[in-house]
């Protein structure tokens, strides 16, 4: 601390001396280890052989350690943005940690932290922050999907049960990495307080985490923000760590959502405020690919099938150049739609333009489309182009400040999220076709005019009283042609007239042909949202829609030629109506169209040869696979229930006698003749100067379809030839002189040449480890290469959406408070179910309550879980293996110990872990987590038993037979038991032998042994249980704002007790009760005579029979006194008491006297004593020093005494 | 939960919808089997087929209407074990193995399966092609170990059956990615021609004929004879040859023959069936 008081000494370098000379040696590299050991041959030598052995032991298990299993990279190039999820306790600076580290990395300022926010930090990262709230739901959800976990701690507090909880939670599901940040740490004054707080936080935080892990210092705020150089060295770490691919995470599509949009049809929502919506969900597409039409689990609300999914260009893109050091101020980007940042959100097919509110204001429709587009212009950040290409963009320009109000109308609940946004209803549905609509008059014009369309509908509805479903077709249909048109003022004007016509055709028969096409249309529109069923449906139908359905978003049911013709005009009448800015349009309808191309029908591209071959009425065709039945054909009913048989019968029209037939497959055989540099002669010859090629690239098929073209003739002079191998490999040298054919020879030469290299030098350290490292690296090539030069639109359909991706998610039939309680705090997640998944089943599973939880779980009571991506409620039996595999049900979970549990659940794989909470509803003082587990088996079948015991009591018993009643109820029973083991209460065992008539359920029984009357038998038996099929997914994000961590399911038997305020009634048997104990009477003792003859008079018993009345002759005679006899008796009365009181005086005098002379016996005796005590004292003490003198006198040798 | 199944309609490709029902866990309703035919509704082999399924798996539904021409079928969890079938002898246990084959290494336990019924007919796929020629290409995904192999115990041949086959194979967590875009050149024609309850005689005379075939093309050629006798043979006679030639490159190519069944057409020759069978490995090899 004190620096500069004490100077000290520094250090001197030796420049002469051994020491000097030494290390100057081992500057140059003279002395290593080698030279040491050379000169010092015998401490390296082997000591001990066992020793050695355990060295290299140790050594070797240190390396293996280190191995982990080789996996395939899969992890794309382009890689997602990386998650980090800021937890802690409330009140402890999460929102500002996330909003420092935006402002470090892009230099803007955020206000509300709401829903995931993205930037990009670097030339190569991406970062999502999402704030994780106090709630348990939002805890577990985050904790499945963070990458990066920043945990903060309020240091001047400690730690908080949030923060072990959370934890607890990544423990279980995949321990993303984790780094601790303390905060608070201006509250600490005292120097000294500040750093053992530090030292203690840490130390805790590394037995939790890891040893070492990282935890940062915040040391206070300047101007409520954290300090910058602190902020950016966490961001530094932030931007270089290392992830590690967690195994859940990596096998499994996961969005985090970061933009909600409803689809719903305003009319429908209008009608029936609570009907099920339709809604996109956008987000980037994390862990692997996904697949389209999967089935998918949002946390907190449930389980959906995706209805549609598309990429969209990326709104946060990495920067294209990499040349650079640093990001300039334009890469830095922002993305967060939830927080309202962002300016511009692109969807399939529209383009939103977020205002600022003064922009709204201005309504001046000359001005507006210019600010417009100049502003998407600029916030673009991908060339016009390729987003063009990518999406087809329509500009909703004028519609901005007309359709809110619109959309209040129809939907009074859409609130939160939606005001941010800039709505036409027209987005509402999804389009199939390019709508350029950059004139704002006319876009003013057509949302004007769609409006008046649905007061016309409305009208109609109410005048003409139609069904609801011919309503929501019409409605549907005039949506569908007002989408499927350009909205051009002519084309419009058609469309009214249509629209007058609607509702009679509806019901009429004689329709316009416009309107059927456009019925037509209306109906392709949702091609894309189909169900599977559907597809198939629209494949059977039509011979003609295999070519169709090249372009599958105009897959038209009816003739192509009109629906083409009906497209072409269209676009002219686009062409005429735009007018600025023509080659922009152009572009975009070449886009368009290549798009349309591009996106072939899946089921062809996979299944095209098959097409063909089906075609060619070959029946038993093996690559026919899944699909075929379905595809149209006209014999289809002889088609749909042929033979299934893999077997194929070649059509034997070769007639494998003739010469030709066998020489054309000649070739194919080892024996035949060789592709030139692959033929053992030329090989031979090359490996002498070069090592021949080995790799094969032209397969054999290839290579028989050349030899079928050449004429026999030559064939047959090669196959001579074949046997002379130098002739034919001259042969083929002479066919050899193409440059180029030489030039590729050099540098296969070249490349064989290193590869030798490689392989002599290399493969000496060569284990089975790298070799599988290598298989691995070279797969994941191979799948790199695979598509790298493939479109997206086609590399979607054959693998999937790559991760990383910015994908649209479109889900039908999501309960309608999933929109109206939206909140944008609470993450909304996509996790992706692979096959089977989304089954329910038993899960057998172990599970220890947790041990800061701080009771013991019940069977039966109600738990919520969270396994995989889900949280539900379900119903646990918690088990216990028995020695001989049995399961038996345990009533509560053991206190320190792993147990069994079962339940009904989603099908999960095997070793996933899982978590239970008790419940999920606010915060408890006490830990939430209550237990944590692992799946153990998936199966369709329980085996929990429990004991039961069947009891009888014996009414008969002969020898070692009795006849036991009680047990069963009928003859049936008993025969189901018979030959089972018994057993009584006292020990003795046997066997139940066969049924009694009368009772019924009576049967007779051996023993071991006789029974007493008294007995009890039983039988002990284990009865099967059943699992409660309770799976109850936890709702909590269906529940309104602010009562999100609300969510209750079922209630335990204890809490519905509570809560109802019933109470059981005991068994009266088991109450106390006053005891009442009755007097004991003994009967008289009765000894018989002819023993009481034999006792001695002494012990026999006297006749004490009752006096009763003597009888007058025996009655004494009462003495009567006279009065000079009572006089004499009273005088004598009186002197002798008298006597007696002087008597007891002097006895009491003597007592006393006789005390006292014992008393001074006493002290005389003592001081005898005493006396006696001294003299003896004095005697030994001067015995003791004659003894001394006597003693010393002797050592002293003490010749002058004797 | 929001699973929704597949519907088909016929009885095509009704191994592969069950099996790849089996295997991706969606549910799966096939209309109108055969409901235009005189004998509408599953086939006892069907039938036997779909029991054998209900065996390997745990939890599975099966719905069956009453005409058997809608079926409904919800699979359960693939659980393996040891299970013995009689396949039902319309057709051979070929029909029943290919299934297996495609479900075995992705069981929960060890499958050991024991099929009786006809090994060897003309219209499916034999044992003995099976063994020789979809073993090793399994082989290649990396499902290998002790336990996988298929041993025939006892042959019975069409009408009659009484073929006994075991099928063992170990459970694999993963299959190996595979690169064989390049069949390669023969390098041998490995074969097994069988006869049982006749003549021992008749196989080598298969032999005979169908070396005659190939040996113009390759001298690598070893055909075994196997006559099963006793109780071993099951319960119809008849013969037939299985040929396989492999590749330089571990791919194989197969063809094979088998006698017409008792009581069923014109009886064959051998040495017609074993030219015939050798012919039908070159058009094997010509396509």
């Amino acid at each position: 601390m004190d620096g500069k008081v004490k100077e000290q000494k520094r250090h001197q370098q030796k420049h002469s001396g051994p020491k000097a000379e030494k290390k100057k040696l081992r500057k140059q590299g003279g002395t290593t280890e080698e030279d040491g050991r050379r000169r010092n041959p015998k401490a390296f030598a082997v000591q001990s052989a066992v020793r050695m052995a355990k060295t290299f032991h140790r050594a070797q298990d240190i390396k293996a350690k280190k191995h982990h299993i080789p996996l395939v990279d899969r992890t794309p190039l382009e890689p997602p943005p990386i998650v980090i999820v800021v937890v802690g306790p409330p009140k402890v600076g999460k929102s500002t940690l996330i909003r420092c580290l935006i402002k470090n990395f892009t230099r803007q300022k955020l206000g509300d932290i709401c829903g995931p926010v993205t930037i990009v930090s670097g030339k190569k990262r991406r970062l999502t922050f999402m704030e994780c709230n106090n709630d348990i739901n939002t805890m577990i959800d985050l904790a499945k999907v963070a990458d990066l976990v920043l945990m903060l701690i309020d240091a001047s507090f400690g730690f908080e049960m949030e923060t072990f909880e959370f934890l607890n939670i990544c423990q279980v599901h995949g321990f993303p990495r984790i780094m601790g940040v303390l905060t608070h740490l201006d509250a600490f004054k005292n120097n000294k307080t500040l750093r053992k707080t530090k030292k203690n936080l840490k130390h805790r935080f590394w037995t939790e985490v890891y040893q070492g892990a990282k935890l940062f210092y915040l040391s206070g705020m300047v101007y409520g923000e954290y300090q910058t150089q602190e902020v950016k060295n966490l961001g530094r770490f932030i931007s270089v760590m290392k992830f590690r691919p967690l195994v859940w995470q990596t096998s499994h599509p996961y969005v985090l959502v970061d933009r909600m949009e409803d689809l719903t049809d305003p009319e429908k929502v209008r009608t029936d405020p609570k009907c099920d919506r339709t809604v996109s969900l956008y987000g980037y597409l994390r862990g692997t690919y996904l697949k389209n039409k999967g089935q998918v689990h949002i946390p907190g609300v449930g389980d959906f099938q995706v209805a549609d999914v598309n990429f969209l260009p990326d709104p946060c893109s990495l920067p294209d150049a990499q040349k650079k050091r640093a990001l300039n101020e334009k890469e830095r980007l922002l993305y967060a739609p939830m927080a309202g940042v962002g300016g511009v959100v692109y969807d399939k097919d529209a383009v939103y333009i977020d205002l600022p509110a003064n922009h709204v204001n201005q309504q001046q429709e000359e001005v507006r489309p210019t600010t417009e587009l100049v502003q998407s212009l600029i916030d673009t950040h991908a060339t016009l182009d390729a987003k063009m290409a990518a999406s087809k963009v329509s500009l909703f320009s004028g519609s901005a400040f007309l359709d809110p109000t619109d959309i209040d109308e129809q939907s009074g609940e859409n609130g939160g999220l939606q005001e941010k946004h800039v709505w036409d209803p027209n987005i509402q549905r999804k389009r199939r076709k390019v709508v350029f609509n950059e004139d704002d008059g006319e876009e003013e014009e057509s949302g004007s005019s769609d409006d008046e369309d649905d007061a016309d509908s409305d009208q109609e509805e109410q005048e003409e009283d139609e069904d609801e479903d011919e309503d929501n077709l019409s409605t549907f249909l005039k949506e569908a042609r007002a989408k499927s048109d350009g909205t051009p003022p002519v084309k419009k004007k058609k469309l009214e007239e249509g629209k007058e016509e609607m509702p009679v055709f509806a019901d009429s028969e004689d329709e316009l042909e416009m309107s059927e096409e456009e019925r037509e249309a209306g109906r392709t529109g949702d091609s894309g949202h189909c169900s599977e069923e559907d597809e198939e449906d629209d494949e059977e139908s039509g011979d003609e829609s295999m070519e169709e359905e090249e372009d599958a978003a105009n897959a038209t049911l009816t003739k192509q030629t009109a629906s083409e013709s009906e497209e072409e005009e269209e676009e002219e009448e686009e062409e005429g109506a735009l007018r600025w800015k023509e080659g922009l349009q152009q572009k975009a309808s070449e886009a368009f169209l290549r798009q349309q191309e591009a996106a072939p029908n899946l089921r062809k591209l996979v299944y095209g040869s098959v097409a063909e071959a089906a075609d060619s009425e070959d029946e038993e065709e093996e690559l026919g696979g899944l699909f075929r039945v379905s595809r149209p054909q006209n014999s289809k009913k002889f088609q749909a229930n042929a033979l299934d048989c893999s077997r194929f019968n070649p059509d034997t029209s070769h007639d494998w006698d003739l010469e030709e037939m066998l020489n054309s497959i000649r070739d194919c055989f080892v024996t035949g003749k060789w592709d030139e540099n692959q033929d053992a002669a030329t090989l031979l010859k090359e490996d002498e100067e070069l090592y021949g090629d080995f790799e094969d690239l032209e397969t054999g098929e290839v290579h028989k379809g050349q030899t079928g073209n050449q004429d026999p003739a030559e064939q047959d002079s090669e196959n001579d030839e074949a046997d002379d191998d130098d002739d034919e490999a001259e042969e083929s040298q002479v066919k050899v002189d193409d440059e180029q054919v030489q030039k590729n020879k050099r540098l296969e030469k070249k490349r064989r040449l290193k590869e030798r290299f490689n392989a002599e030098y290399d493969d000496e350290d060569a284990t089975y480890f790298d070799d599988l490292k290598e298989e691995m690296q070279k797969q994941a090539e191979l799948n790199r290469a695979e598509f790298e030069d493939v479109d997206d639109e086609t590399r979607v359909q054959y693998e999937g959406f790559r991760p990383g991706m910015y994908v649209r998610l479109e889900i039908s039939s999501i309960p309608c408070e999933f929109v109206t309680n939206f909140d944008p705090h609470y993450p909304i997640i996509l996790g992706g179910l692979s096959s089977g998944e989304g089954n329910v089943g038993y899960l057998q599973m172990r599970l220890k309550k947790h041990r800061w939880h701080s009771r013991i779980l019940k069977t039966r009571d109600p738990l919520i879980l969270s396994l995989g991506w889900r949280r539900f409620q379900t119903i646990p039996l918690y088990h216990i293996e028995d020695h001989n595999g049995r399961h038996r049900l345990l009533k509560y979970t053991p206190q320190h110990m792993h147990c069994g549990a079962s339940i009904w659940g989603p099908v999960t794989p095997q070793g996933t872990g899982f978590l239970a909470v008790q419940s999920v509803t606010g915060t408890k003082a006490n830990f939430r987590i209550a237990a944590t587990g692992v799946i153990l088996d998936l199966d369709k079948s329980v085996t929990i038993v429990k004991k039961l015991k069947l009891i009888g009591y014996p009414y008969k018993i002969f020898k070692n037979t009795s006849f036991v009643k009680g047990m069963f109820n009928t003859v049936l029973e008993v025969a189901k038991f018979e030959g089972a083991s018994v057993r009584t209460v006292s020990g003795v065992r046997g066997q139940i032998k066969k049924a009694l008539s009368t009772p019924p359920g009576a049967y007779r029984a051996t023993f071991e042994d006789r029974l007493l009357m008294s007995d009890i038998v039983f039988l002990r038996s284990w009865y099967p249980v059943s699992v409660p099929q309770l799976y109850n997914p936890v709702t909590s994000l269906l529940l309104p704002v602010g009562q999100k961590d609300s969510w209750e399911g079922m209630r335990t038997v204890g809490q519905l007790k509570h809560d109802l305020g019933i109470r059981n009634k005991p068994n009266t048997d088991s109450l106390y009760k006053p005891v009442v104990r009755a007097q004991r009477r003994f009967n008289p003792l009765h000894i018989p005579k002819e023993l009481q003859k034999a006792l001695p008079f002494k012990s026999k018993p006297k006749q004490q029979q009752p006096q009763g009345k003597t009888p007058k002759d025996l009655q004494r005679p009462s003495v009567i006194r006279e009065p000079q006899e009572r006089k004499v008796a009273a005088l004598l009365n009186a002197l002798s008491t008298v006597h007696h009181h002087k008597k007891k005086k002097a006895h009491t005098v003597k007592h006393a006297k006789h005390k006292e002379f014992l008393q001074q016996k006493e002290k005389q005796e003592e001081a005898k004593l005493k006396r006696q005590k001294e003299a003896r004292k004095k005697l030994y003490r001067v015995m003791g020093q004659m003894d001394q003198k006597k003693q010393r006198s002797s050592l002293k040798g003490a010749p002058q005494d004797d | 939960m929001a699973s929704h199944g597949l519907t088909y309609d016929g009885c095509n490709f009704f191994r592969q919808r069950l099996v790849l029902s089996t295997l991706s866990g969606k549910r799966v309703k096939i209309k109108n089997i055969r409901s235009k035919d005189d004998d509408p509704g599953l086939r006892d082999f069907e039938a036997s087929f779909i029991r054998l399924l209900d065996k390997v798996t745990n939890g599975s539904r099966i719905e069956i209407n009453q005409t058997g021409t809608v079926l409904f079928y919800q699979p359960g969890l693939l659980h393996g074990g040891p299970i013995e079938h009689d396949c039902n002898t319309q057709r051979s246990i070929g029909y029943y193995l290919e299934a297996l084959l495609m479900l075995a290494p992705f069981m929960k336990t060890s499958l050991k399966a024991t099929l009786r019924g006809v090994t060897n007919d003309p219209s499916d796929p034999t044992v003995d092609l099976l063994k020789s020629t979809a073993l090793p290409v399994m082989k290649k995904f990396g499902i290998d170990g002790d336990g996988f192999e298929l041993k025939v115990l006892k042959r019975g041949m069409a009408p009659g059956g009484g073929g006994e086959v075991v099928f063992t194979c170990p459970v694999r967590r993963t299959i190996r990615p595979v690169q064989l875009t390049d069949p390669g050149k023969i390098k041998r024609i490995r074969g097994v021609a069988y006869s049982v309850r006749v003549s021992p005689q008749m196989a080598n005379r298969i032999v005979e004929s169908a070396r005659g075939v190939l040996n113009q093309f390759i001298p690598d050629i070893y055909i075994h004879t196997d006559h099963m006798k006793g109780p071993n043979s099951g319960k119809s006679p008849g013969f037939g040859l299985t040929l396989v030639a492999e590749t330089l490159n571990g791919s194989f190519l197969s063809a094979e023959m088998a006698s017409t069944p008792q009581g069923q057409g014109d009886p064959i020759l051998p040495e017609d069936l074993g030219r015939n069978c050798a012919k039908l490995l070159l058009e094997e090899v010509y396509r």
